[in-house]
């Protein structure tokens, strides 16, 4: 329908091309970024003038960060501690798979496990970390179990749900196609309960991660919770700073590359459980 | 519906299948035999080892009672709940109004989110050395321990709540001219009550590991402290004593958490992972 001539030229009156105000809230992104510079700013202006046993600054933290990339040694840390990271957490994903399925496969597991993973989830991990220390002395070992227990129970928590939420038809069509039971576990089960799975594994990285920082604090010998220790204790607050920002970008690093691994093997269901 | 007549022609074809004894139907029997059993082997195995490596359920039950007698577990204890009632308190106030004001205000979420992401995003355990350089070793660095543990839970949980908050509940709220700050406590606060519960529930655990991080390395008071002390004389009993108190605790406060989310928000069972 055509406009008629009043309606055309009420058109041309009204000028849409009118400025809105300006207002924050539409440029959300300068918000941020400014928010971000003044932190820096004030933490730098603020952090110089006390005394720099207690605080630092961000540009003496930037060239403790080269310094200490430079010299080698933290690398060295660094590299150990993933090493154990690694260990511990794969021993933590196989066994909290496998007894996660078992569990949730086969009520008799059920009813003579629940005690104790209930009871040992429920516990503080970090409260094992003496006695650990006291079975397996300060070196890898320790370290490796105090990692293998902060990834153990997330995933294990998440594969046992996984597996319950199963339907009970799919196992029946499998059975009625004359399927065994490790078939039944290899292509039923463990699709099914993929996503609950990984969502555990994403948990558990970030537990384990906590796990052995808080280990090597303790022991304070090698690796990056020990440069904290050694760092804190000479009050060399700049060089501090430095691992604790590694660990940051660490953290977010590996859950992203869960998720994105979540992504490429479970995309049919996005569920998760907070255990 | 099944008349008499029903039931005896049941009976005649003989339909009826007699439900067999089945130890599934008893799960709490088989629970309780395994207990029994694990206990009754670690008795056997644990008399047999090294003491100071290692102990057994009545040695540790002999234990218990010692320091219950003393006083020494009560006292300790007394002083690890203050610092994380205190420290806890403060990251439910302070998480639940500041998760309010980013989940309503875009403003104040741009402003104050990169910083919560960073701080977040770096395992909390690092951070203690350098509280324990600024608070010193006493009650405060307990509670602001605590208080870095427990507070991002509660803050994401509640600023997502707030901010999913069903925009027409706000409008019709609007629209019959409640004012802002009945629309915050009638309409968004219960909206996100669920929200806020889960956070608590997440909050809760961190912030018992957070008191056994901090009792463990300033090691003057507390039930961490106990562990520490226990563990450098070697009295393997007594840490299995200070380990079973800390167990009690998590899964007393789960509970409670569960309670307490069932009575306030029972309207909405939906909860984020984010842990």
């Amino acid at each position: 329908m055509p406009l008629n001539t009043l309606e055309q030229q009420a058109l041309a009156e009204i000028d849409f091309s009118e400025d809105r105000p300006f207002r924050l809230v539409d440029h959300l992104g300068l918000v941020r970024a400014t928010s971000v510079v003044v932190v820096l700013s004030l933490w730098e202006i603020f952090g110089r003038q006390v005394n720099p046993l207690f605080l630092s600054y961000p540009s003496a933290i930037a060239r403790a960060f080269f310094q200490l990339l430079g010299a080698g040694e933290f690398e060295r840390q660094a590299l150990g501690s993933l090493q154990v990271f690694a260990v511990g957490l794969i021993a933590a994903l196989i066994l909290g798979i496998a007894l996660g399925l078992l569990m949730g496969r086969y009520r008799l597991a059920e009813y003579l496990l629940d005690p104790f993973v209930y009871a040992l989830d429920a516990t503080p991990r970090v409260a094992l970390i003496p006695v650990l220390l006291l079975w397996f002395g300060l070196g890898t070992s320790s370290k490796i179990a105090i990692v293998f227990l902060s990834g153990l129970f997330p995933v294990l928590m998440n594969t046992f749900s996984g597996v319950r939420t199963v339907s009970a038809n799919l196992v029946d069509v499998g059975r009625a196609y004359g399927a065994r039971e490790g078939k039944i576990f290899s292509k039923i089960m463990l699709p099914a309960a993929l996503p609950f799975v990984m969502a555990g594994i994403r948990l558990a990285v970030g537990r384990s991660l906590i796990g052995i920082i808080t280990a090597e604090m303790f022991t304070a010998v090698t690796g990056l919770g020990a440069l904290l220790i050694r760092y804190s204790s000479a009050l060399a607050t700049d060089k501090f700073f430095v691992p604790v920002i590694l660990l940051a970008l660490l953290g977010v690093f590996l859950s992203s590359a869960v998720e994105k691994l979540q992504k490429r093997l479970a995309p049919w269901k996005e569920t998760e459980r907070a255990l | 519906m099944t008349g008499a007549s029903d039931e005896k022609l049941i009976d005649e074809l003989g339909l009826r299948r007699d439900h067999r004894w089945s130890i599934y139907d008893h799960p709490n029997l088989i629970r309780a035999a395994s207990v029994t059993i694990f206990l009754m082997l670690w008795e056997i195995y644990g008399r047999r080892t090294d003491p100071i490596l290692f102990t057994y359920p009545t040695a540790v039950a002999v234990a218990f009672w010692k320091l219950l007698v003393s006083g020494e577990l009560v006292r300790s204890m007394l002083v690890s709940l203050s610092a994380l009632a205190a420290g806890f308190g403060a990251s439910l106030v302070l998480g639940v109004v500041f998760g309010l004001v980013m989940g309503r205000s875009r403003l104040a979420e741009a402003i104050l989110e990169p910083h919560i992401n960073a701080l977040y995003a770096t395992p909390q355990v690092a951070l203690t050395p350098l509280l324990m350089m600024w608070l010193g070793l006493g009650f405060e660095v307990k509670v602001a321990v605590i208080f870095l543990f427990a507070f991002f839970p509660i803050l994401i949980n509640t600023a997502s709540g707030a901010k999913y908050v069903s925009a027409s509940m706000v409008e019709v709220g609007r629209a019959y001219l409640a004012p802002p700050r009945q629309i915050l406590f009638k309409i968004v606060f219960p909206a996100a009550l669920p929200f806020i519960m889960a956070g608590v529930r997440l909050a809760i655990g961190r912030a018992l590991v957070g008191m056994v991080v901090a009792e463990l390395f300033t090691a003057i008071t507390g039930l961490g402290a106990m562990l520490s002390l226990y563990g450098n004389i070697f009295e393997t009993a007594k840490m299995f004593v200070v380990i079973i108190v800390l167990a009690l605790l998590g899964i007393g406060s789960i509970h409670a958490t569960q309670w307490l989310e069932r009575k306030l928000a029972g309207w909405k069972e939906t909860e984020r992972a984010v842990s």
